[in-house]
């Protein structure tokens, strides 16, 4: 009986583990579609963002994003953070 | 020896009954946390999955004109310039764009299919069927047209520079493509370039289908030699985005996750910093009646192991059901995006065995190796010794 205790873990990752390759393999089955409607697509960047500065692709358009996606909004892709201020400009004069 | 194993369960068993209070609340704080950490990880990893699937219809090369560092129109010249290169295997000049629609307060995306597109069949329709050229009509997604207020049959005037004959919807895209098309508007290239105020002789990118795709890196090194002051982009490169992309918005999760994580670290230095006088002088009592230092370390072990397995599991079993069960809430809106269109379909998890077993090994092995020391700190004692303080 308090046996079974230690094989909760066990079987919560197989449930999930199967679950999991259930919904994969049913997704699979929309390949074909998604594959004709993104041909069509500038991108496959999917259909998630959006605000002032509308990173819809932003695979294609990310190094020209200038914008927050709203006033005093963290920023979520800092623009330009690809590249760093040299060092030295932190540095007190 | 299992039915010793059994005992000493039973007895780890109901010496964590005992001190109940405590177990439950260290097993809450890590569930909470192996919960965090794992909806975060599953919601990653559905996304780039969502991406990866797309990738099979991407071209090889993306050529784009970069004016002041933004992107611009390319000339249709341009494509003529790159034909000839070997090993192209086609140059497709395209049209599309973003429009902004007051009613909605936000984007969407216009795409023009020129002829020769292979039409969609119904398993990427929804409702209707795909447009026909030169009838003013239009495809869009499911979202869109709901937000629209649109059936099939129903004309949208759209916003642009210069007059433009409103587009007829004939079909929706099915919620298999939500997730790229959520705000799409598919329509005839030349209502396209109308909406979009692009001339004739521009294209808004030029896409490149390459014979070898291994050859891809060598075409777009002669795509900058014949076009100066463009940008290519490759594909192997976009996928590298979406990595990047994903991954550092799950970094700034984990980041704001700190504290959190931080209580854990503390309640796990906790136990590794000692057993309390209640837990020394119940390991003496049991060596006294008779337990080996081994049995000692086998309770303490035991008891360890069930707390941090439960806890993993409802922590692994609540992310779970979080992330694909119930859509994020919460958390979504964090990691996912912002869009006005947002698609509403369910993401499809990308979770396997061995992303579940590291999780469970990166939980429960520290948890339990660090219940060890102090109990062997503690077995090690003379059970007077230990029993006097």
């Amino acid at each position: 009986m308090y046996r079974l205790l230690l094989l909760v873990l066990p079987i919560v990752i197989v449930v999930i583990g199967v679950d999991a390759h259930v919904r994969r393999a049913r997704r699979d089955r929309d390949r074909p579609a998604i594959a004709a409607v993104c041909k069509r697509l500038p991108s496959g960047d999917l259909a998630l963002s959006g605000g002032a500065r509308w990173l819809r692709t932003p695979s294609l358009e990310e190094p020209g994003a200038a914008f927050q996606d709203g006033i005093a909004v963290p920023d979520p892709d800092p623009a330009g953070g690809a590249m760093a201020p040299p060092v030295g400009a932190w540095g007190t004069r | 020896m299992g039915n010793a194993l059994t005992s000493i369960l039973s007895f780890a068993i109901g010496s964590l009954w005992r001190r109940r209070s405590r177990a439950f609340a260290l097993g809450i704080g890590l569930a909470l946390t192996v919960t965090l950490v794992a909806a975060v990880l599953f919601l990653t990893e559905a996304l780039r999955g969502e991406a990866e699937r797309s990738q099979v219809a991407l071209p090889d090369v993306v050529v784009q004109r970069l004016v002041a560092g933004r992107p611009t129109a390319v000339k249709l010249d341009d494509a003529k310039a790159l034909e000839g290169i070997d090993s192209v295997a086609s140059v497709r000049p395209r049209v599309w764009g973003y429009v902004f629609l007051p009613a909605l307060q936000g984007n969407v995306t216009i795409v023009g299919v020129d002829k020769g597109v292979a039409s969609l069949d119904a398993s990427a329709l929804e409702k209707g069927r795909d447009l026909e050229l030169g009838k003013h009509e239009m495809v869009a997604g499911a979202p869109l047209a709901r937000a629209l207020g649109l059936v099939a049959g129903d004309s949208l005037g759209l916003p642009s520079p210069k007059p433009t004959p409103p587009l007829v919807l004939v079909g929706t895209f099915g919620s298999a493509v939500d997730l790229y098309a959520a705000d799409v508007i598919l329509c005839d290239e030349a209502d396209a370039r109308a909406i979009l105020g692009l001339p004739a002789d521009e294209a808004t990118d030029l896409a490149i289908d390459v014979k070898n795709p291994e050859e891809a890196r060598v075409v777009a090194g002669t795509v900058l030699e014949r076009l100066p002051g463009t940008r290519v982009v490759e594909k192997h490169i976009l996928e590298r985005v979406y990595t990047l992309a994903y991954g550092r918005r799950a970094g700034l999760i984990f980041a704001a996750c700190i504290p959190a994580l931080i209580a854990l670290v503390v309640l796990a230095l906790d136990r590794a910093s000692g057993l309390s006088p209640v837990e020394k002088r119940e390991i003496a009592i049991l060596k006294a009646v008779g337990f080996s230092i081994r049995d000692v370390l086998w309770t303490k072990m035991l008891e360890s192991l069930v707390v941090a397995s439960l806890a993993t599991a409802a922590g692994l079993f609540m992310a779970y059901a979080w992330v694909f069960w119930l859509g994020a809430p919460g958390l979504r809106g964090a990691l996912v995006g912002w869009s006005v269109l947002y698609p509403e379909t369910p993401l499809t998890p990308a979770v396997d065995f061995a992303q579940l077993l590291g999780i469970a090994a990166a939980t429960v092995g520290p948890f339990v190796g660090l219940s060890v020391l102090p109990a062997w700190r503690a077995a090690i004692l003379e059970p007077m010794d230990a029993m006097r303080g």
